[in-house]
C-alpha cells in the first residue's frame, strides 16, 4: 500500500512550497510515466 | 515519494481504463477453445436501451475505450447502432470479430472512423491449422474480411491470434499476413477458460515453445501487440514491454451479455463474479463497491512465489490460468517457465478442477469438463480433433 | 539556468495545447492521459502537473501555465522536463498560430 521505494526521491505531491534541499532539486523527480497499452492483461 | 504507475494500478482505480464487453453469447462459429463458451444467445441479454445506459455510465466514468466481443458481436442487429452511440459519447471502441459481417460497405465505414478499431481473429496462418480450432471456412471468412478492410484503406486494424501448440511455428507467417494487409499483429495467451479448459492439455504451448515464443517476441516483437498477456514469460530474462500486471478487477474487467460483471473475460466463473449491472447502482457501484474487487485491490501475497528471483517480473502469472487448473492463486502459474508449477499440478486430484460456467455452447458441442492434469502428451504433434 | 538547459528542446516560451486525440482523466494521484492515436497511456504524478497541462491551451506560454498553477521557480525544471516528456510522446503539441 505504501509506495515502493524508488531511487527517485523528490518533491512530494501538490502544494509543497517549502523547500527541500538543493539536493532534491538536482535529483531527478520524474513526474510523468508512460506506457504502451494494448488492452492490458484481462482484456481481449 | 511518488508511486509508480504499477503501484497505483494494483490498488485499483475509481474507473477502469478500458474493459471487455461481451455483447452476446451468440456466435456463428464454435471454436474449440472459446473463452466464453459461446454459441447460443442467452434470452436474458441486455436490451438496446440497457446497453445505451451502460455506455452512458462508461462515459460518466471516463473509461477510455471498450473492447467489444462475445460470441460474435456483429450478429446483434443493434451492433452498429451501439458502436455509433459509444463513439458519440466519448467512449472509444475496439471490437473483436471473426469477420463474418465485414462487408466492403462496413469496411468503408470503419476506415472512416478514428475511434473504432477492429480486431480479426485467426488461430492459424493457414486454413489447415486455423480451421482445426475455429471450424471449416473460418480462415477464408477472416481473410476476406481483411481484404475488405485493406481495400477500404483501413490502416492498422488488428489481427489477433491465440498462441497454441500448433501455431507457435507460424509466428513469422502471421507477421507476414499482417504486413500484407497493412494491419498490426496481436498475439495473446491461451487460458484454460471456457471451452479452453476442455482442450488445454492438447493446445497449450510446450515449455520449449514458450521459450521460442519469448525469443521471438524479444527479437521481432517491437510492433507486435500482446494484450500484456505474456508477462509470465518475463522470467526467462527481461520483462517484455507493456504493463506486466494482472489488471483484473483493478484497471479492467468484463461485462457479459446478461450484465454480469466478472474480474476478467478469462475468469467467467462464479468465484470471479462481482455483481450485475442491472442492480440498483448499475455498473459504477459494482466497480467501486463489490467485495470481490475490494479483495483483488488489497495487497496480494505472492505466497509460494515470493522467494523466487523472478517474482518481480512475472508476479505469479495469471489468476485465471491458476484457477482453472486447480492451482492455488497465491502460487506459481501452471506454465511457470521455471517449472515451479509442476509439483502443484501433480498434486491436483483428477476431476477436481473448477468447471467453467456458464456454458452457452450450442447443442452437440462437447460439454465443458474439468481439466485433467497429469496427462502430458509425449509429442508436440498430438492434435485435438474438432469434435 | 543549467537545469533549464537540461530540459532544453522544450520551448517554455512557446504556446502549447493538449493534442486533440488525447483524453484526460483526473485521478487521486494526478491524472491519466490516453492518446487514441498512439494508444499510449501517460500518468501524471501530481495534481499540479495536471492543472498546468490543462491550462496550456489558454495560456500565452507554457511558462505562464506553470506559474499560474503554482509551480515555483525552483520546481520549474522538473515540470519543464515533464512537459518535454509529454511533447515527446505527442500528448501535447505546439499551438499553430491562428
Amino acid at each position: 500500500m505504501t509506495p515502493t521505494a524508488t531511487d527517485a526521491v523528490g518533491t512530494q505531491a501538490v502544494g509543497t512550497q517549502a523547500h527541500e534541499t538543493v539536493e532534491d532539486v538536482i535529483v531527478e523527480d520524474v513526474l510523468v510515466e508512460d506506457v504502451s497499452i494494448d488492452g492490458m492483461c484481462g482484456v481481449y | 515519494m511518488t508511486a509508480t504507475l504499477l503501484d497505483e494500478f494494483e490498488l485499483g482505480l475509481d474507473a477502469p481504463i478500458c474493459l471487455t464487453w461481451e455483447l452476446t453469447y451468440a456466435c456463428n462459429l464454435a471454436c474449440t477453445h472459446c473463452l466464453s463458451s459461446s454459441g447460443r444467445r442467452d434470452p436474458r441479454e441486455l436490451t438496446t436501451e440497457e446497453c445505451k445506459s451502460l455506455i452512458d455510465e462508461f462515459e460518466r466514468m471516463q473509461i477510455f475505450y471498450v473492447n467489444i466481443g462475445g460470441g460474435e458481436p456483429t450478429v446483434r442487429s443493434d451492433f452498429w447502432e451501439l458502436v455509433d452511440y459509444a463513439t458519440a459519447h466519448h467512449v472509444g471502441v475496439k471490437f473483436s470479430t471473426n469477420g463474418v459481417k465485414i462487408t466492403p460497405e462496413i469496411a468503408t465505414r470503419l476506415a472512416a472512423s478514428d475511434y473504432v478499431d477492429v480486431q480479426i481473429s485467426i488461430d492459424g496462418a493457414t486454413a489447415e491449422v486455423n480451421d482445426a480450432v475455429r471450424g471449416p471456412g473460418s480462415f477464408a471468412t477472416a481473410i476476406r474480411a481483411m481484404e475488405h478492410l485493406a481495400a477500404a484503406g483501413m490502416k492498422n486494424f488488428k489481427i489477433s491470434v491465440v498462441m497454441t501448440r500448433h501455431n507457435i511455428g507460424q509466428l513469422d507467417a502471421f507477421k507476414a499476413i499482417a504486413d500484407r494487409y497493412d494491419a498490426q499483429l496481436r498475439i495473446t495467451r491461451l487460458r484454460p477458460a471456457g471451452r479452453g479448459a476442455s482442450v488445454w492439455n492438447e493446445l497449450h504451448p510446450l515449455p520449449e515453445q514458450q521459450r521460442a515464443l519469448y525469443d521471438w517476441l524479444v527479437g521481432n516483437g517491437e510492433k507486435v501487440l500482446t494484450g500484456d498477456s505474456f508477462f509470465h514469460l518475463g522470467a526467462y530474462g527481461d520483462a517484455l514491454p507493456g504493463l506486466n500486471l494482472c489488471g483484473a478487477g483493478r484497471v479492467v474487467c468484463l461485462v457479459d451479455p446478461v450484465g454480469d460483471v466478472y474480474a476478467c473475460p478469462f475468469a467467467i466463473h462464479e468465484q470471479f463474479l462481482a455483481g450485475n449491472i442491472r442492480g440498483s447502482g448499475g455498473f459504477t457501484t459494482v466497480w467501486r463497491d463489490s467485495e470481490l474487487f475490494a479483495e483483488l485491490r488489497s495487497p496480494q501475497t505472492g505466497g509460494a512465489c515470493t522467494k523466487c528471483s523472478s517474482y518481480d517480473v512475472c508476479r505469479g502469472g495469471c489468476m485465471a490460468a491458476k484457477f482453472f487448473t486447480g492451482l492455488p492463486l497465491d502460487g506459481p502459474d501452471p506454465e511457470c517457465v521455471k517449472g515451479h508449477g509442476e509439483p502443484f499440478l501433480a498434486s491436483v486430484a483428477a476431476g477436481s478442477t473448477p468447471v467453467p460456467s456458464p456454458d452457452h455452447s450450442r447443442t452437440g458441442r462437447s460439454n465443458l469438463v474439468p481439466i485433467t492434469i497429469g496427462r502430458r502428451p509425449d509429442r508436440a504433434c498430438d492434435t485435438s480433433p474438432l469434435a | 539556468m543549467s537545469p533549464e538547459r537540461e530540459a532544453s528542446g522544450f520551448d517554455l516560451d512557446g504556446a502549447w495545447e493538449i493534442h486533440p486525440s488525447v483524453a484526460v482523466r483526473p485521478e487521486r494521484f494526478g491524472a491519466l492521459l490516453y492518446h487514441f492515436g498512439t494508444r499510449r497511456l501517460s500518468f501524471l504524478k501530481t495534481p499540479m502537473l495536471l492543472d498546468a497541462v490543462q491550462r496550456l491551451s489558454s495560456s500565452a506560454t507554457a511558462r505562464a501555465a506553470l506559474s499560474d498553477s503554482g509551480v515555483t521557480p525552483a520546481e520549474t525544471p522538473t515540470y519543464q522536463r515533464a512537459l518535454a516528456g509529454l511533447a515527446a510522446t505527442d500528448m501535447i503539441r505546439e499551438r499553430t498560430a491562428s
